[in-house]
């Protein structure tokens, strides 16, 4: 039996990610060697299942809303984590040069990756999620999340010699309307229940031993053009995303340049997002029509099966919209950290490579009539981190990769008698 | 039966389609008829209003190895010539490398020949139409075989129909399973080097339409388990349990097609091979390759053997007349920019698959669900047992490559 998937992948049938999202990037600070960032880690997670709790350090006996903030905590190991000294595990596959994204250019811009048309924002010159850990915080209350970030900083700095930095961070929210900021419906079409582990955990045999049990998280920090975007017409919009812009139901066929849905969908008196649209109308059906194929819901999936094989390039999806400032017009920038669990990264990268996928194209539609569509995301941030698995008596998880032997809980004490011999 | 020649690659007279559709049609009636429900059509035109299907498709590159001794020996083992051509290439995609020497006199490794053409359909013309066959097989391989490197004898005029199958299958084409061929003493992978040296179309047995239709026909049942009182979809571990064929879980290409045809089954559609019935290509990203950081020249990526969307050959590589080698080929993947050594990192940039089509059935009535139990667990396809003669494969190339740098040089041809 595998070991068990780190909290925060909310892939259980009818479970629903927090609405609150920080992703926190950790650097290693030289010269430290694997053992001094395994006993940093140790207690900034010892810290974090602290908070979990309600408990804070500089508040010894004060009661934190627990229950309300609902939070989660996960860890990932990042390609550096392996370059460590004194490192114990094996670098996993998912992490090879392959498997990871391009880096921007030195002089900004630049392809995230070749074959995509996706590609880093030109004020971009550096990646700053290519740390050598990552740790995804959710929770249902912003402050639990903020909370996360400032007690992050403050166990790194108190934790005697300098050994991990809090480089950057990110943060989102889920809109209680599940639409992102282009207005759409937004996650709709994720991954059948059943599917999702096959599809998210990495199996026995396809990696490096010590992470079979845990998973890929793949992250883009995405920005969206809402300029260019309102430039279209509902139909080119509606075309571009496969779903009608109000219903939310997929567009199945486009009739004299009007995008149509299944005029059974939505199921009389529901909404897209509810139960009794997943089956029929969730996931949009496979169409024919080029121009429906053509967009974004129709690129991403291609209805293969299994799931469970990576050439159906299926990935279990977790995004949260943000908003900041920004000096340029409008004056803010608004998109989405595009989160995806996934047994290998490969799913990802050829999905947004490959030949009638979402490869050459940035989002989707007819990215030539309208051009809009071929510089609607930019890339702020990306990277690859393996998310390595539950394991009992680890004092956070992976930390057998950094050499830190597992405290395996005392066997239960048996006493003479109470086992009933084998019958036959 | 409406088959036409596969991807419309050829112009076949009425004789000739018809003995290529009665190719299909034994095909499929050596299948045990308790697979054969009604949710599957053989005859495409039958079904009414009928909508292509573009999810039965899969990755080229062999999966069982990958699963059994990790990616980087199953590209070697892939990439291994004919050895590994006839062990692991088992995805109805066989490929070789044809390699030449550069200025300094190393072999490099120069093309890469896929084919997903099946034996069959080459078999039916070469058994009907020599001249034909001779005329396919010029085109493919860019000059006119000698009947003798065809059929090993002179003039396969005159011998009968019956005599020219085995006579090709000795030679090009292997038995492909046929009993008749078996017992006739066709071996099961052919000894000419038109279809060794080259890759001509696909010999392997497995890579055969008998499987192609069993996997197909395996599926189309309306196959369900139940759970809390309710029936549900089952997976692939259920439906590969329950019939104790474990095995056709672990590569791309089964599971992709037993459970493409199922899901479109138990959603209520009856499904049917397009017409022509092939294996095809899909054109990949060729932004992913370069050659010192530009566009590959058109000419050294050529698909044919079928009309666009319906290839089953593509030759990627320089042409001879051109001072590059095939490893002078970058291929970007993630951060990473690699050589192009071989055919298994091309396989995985393609995806191969039939084309398929479903329409609307009847609805399933209660007495044609058939109960599975759910799977004990997820089917392990790196167990020792089935991993076996992959192991044993590796091992075998390992004491061949002692002392190499292997997996990353150019493999030398196999006996």
């Amino acid at each position: 039996m595998p070991a068990p998937l780190q909290e925060g992948i909310y892939h259980a049938p009818g479970r629903r990610p927090g609405r609150h999202f920080a992703l926190l990037f950790l650097r290693v600070v030289a010269p430290a060697d694997a053992a001094a960032v395994a006993a940093a880690l140790g207690d900034l997670w010892a810290m974090l299942q602290d908070l979990k709790a309600g408990r804070m350090r500089d508040l010894e006996g004060v009661a934190l809303p627990a229950d309300e903030d609902a939070m989660t905590v996960l860890l990932g190991f990042g390609r550096n984590a392996f370059e460590l000294d004194g490192v114990a595990g094996e670098r996993p596959r998912g992490l090879a040069d392959e498997y990871l994204f391009r880096s921007a250019d030195p002089a900004g811009g630049g392809p995230l990756l070749r074959g995509s048309g996706l590609r880093y924002a030109a004020d971009v010159r550096a990646n700053m999620a290519t740390e050598a850990f990552c740790v995804q915080v959710i929770a249902e209350s912003k402050v639990a999340v903020d909370r996360a970030v400032v007690e992050t900083w403050k166990a790194l700095t108190d934790h005697g010699p300098r050994v991990l930095e809090l480089t950057t961070f990110y943060l989102g929210n889920q809109r209680n309307d599940r639409r992102s900021w282009i207005d759409f419906h937004d996650g709709l079409s994720n991954l059948r229940s059943e599917d999702r582990e096959s599809v998210i955990a990495i199996g026995p045999g396809t990696d490096a031993a010590w992470a079979v049990g845990g998973t890929y998280l793949a992250f883009l920090r995405l920005s969206i053009d809402l300029a260019g975007w309102r430039r279209l017409t509902r139909a080119d919009q509606e075309l571009a995303v496969g779903r009608d812009k109000l219903s939310g139901c997929p567009i199945v066929a486009v009739d004299g340049g009007v995008p149509r849905t299944d005029p059974g969908c939505p199921v009389a008196g529901t909404q897209i997002f509810q139960s009794a649209n997943d089956v029929a109308f969730a996931e949009p059906p496979e169409a024919s029509d080029p121009a429906v194929r053509a967009s974004h819901v129709q690129r991403a999936n291609h209805h293969i099966r299994p799931a469970s094989d990576s050439g159906s390039r299926r990935i279990f999806r977790q995004g949260y919209e943000f908003l900041e400032w920004a000096p340029e017009p409008p004056g803010f920038r608004a998109g989405l950290n595009f989160v995806s669990f996934q047994d290998t990264p490969a799913r990802l990268l050829k999905m947004l490579t490959a030949g009638g996928w979402l490869g050459g194209a940035n989002f989707g539609g007819d990215e030539e009539a309208n051009t809009e569509l071929a510089s609607l995301l930019s890339v702020f941030a990306a990277g690859v981190y393996v998310v390595p698995p539950v394991v009992e008596g680890e004092p956070f998880p992976g930390a057998a990769a950094l050499g830190v032997a597992a405290i395996r809980p005392p066997e239960p004490v048996l006493v003479t008698g109470s086992v009933p011999a084998a019958s036959g | 039966m409406p088959y036409d020649a596969p991807g419309h690659a050829d112009e076949l007279s009425d004789e000739l389609r018809e003995r290529w559709n009665e190719t299909i049609a034994r095909a499929y009636a050596a299948q045990n008829d308790a697979l054969k429900k009604r949710f599957f059509s053989l005859d495409p035109d039958v079904l009414r209003d009928p909508r292509p299907t573009d999810a039965i498709k899969w990755p080229g590159d062999p999966g069982k190895p990958a699963f059994c001794v990790g990616e980087e020996n199953a590209q070697a083992l892939s990439d291994w010539g004919l050895t590994g051509r006839r062990a692991v290439q088992l995805e109805y995609c066989e490929y070789m490398v044809l390699s030449g020497r550069d200025e300094t006199g190393a072999l490099r490794p120069k093309r890469v020949e896929i084919t997903t053409e099946f034996r069959e359909y080459w078999a039916c013309i070469a058994m009907h139409d020599p001249d034909k066959v001779r005329a396919m097989a010029a085109d493919v391989l860019g000059a006119e075989p000698s009947w003798e490197e065809l059929y090993g004898v002179a003039d396969p005029h005159a011998l009968s129909a019956e005599a020219r199958e085995i006579a090709f299958g000795h030679t090009v084409a292997g038995h492909g399973n046929d009993r008749r061929l078996r017992v006739a003493g066709v071996p099961a992978q052919p000894t000419g080097r038109l279809n060794m040296e080259r890759a001509l179309f696909m010999t392997h047995p497995i890579n055969g339409i008998d499987d192609l239709i069993y996997v197909a026909i395996f599926g189309a049942h309306a196959y369900c388990v139940a759970e809390r009182d309710q029936r549900r979809q089952a997976s692939g571990d259920d439906v590969f349990s329950a019939f104790k064929v474990t095995h056709l879980a672990c590569n791309h290409a089964d599971p992709t097609i037993s459970l493409g045809v199922y899901d479109l089954v138990y959603h209520g559609a009856r499904v049917a091979f397009s017409n022509p019935l092939g294996m095809y290509i899909r054109r990949p990203n060729l932004e992913v390759f370069s050659l010192d950081g530009a566009p590959l020249p058109d000419d050294w990526v050529r698909f044919s053997r079928g009309r666009e969307g319906s290839y089953q050959r593509l030759v990627f590589g320089p042409p001879d007349d051109h001072r590059a080698f095939l490893d002078d080929i970058t291929l970007s993947l993630g951060a990473s920019e690699q050589p192009l050594h071989g055919g298994y990192q091309l396989l995985r940039e393609l995806e191969i698959g039939p084309l398929m089509q479903s329409a609307d059935a009847d609805p399933i009535e209660d007495d044609e669900w058939e109960l599975l139990e759910p799977a004990p667990g997820t089917i392990a396809c790196d167990d020792a047992e089935s991993c076996k003669p992959v192991r044993e494969l590796l091992t075998r190339y390992e004491a061949e490559h002692a002392g190499r740098k292997a997996p990353r040089t150019m493999p030398e041809p196999a006996p």
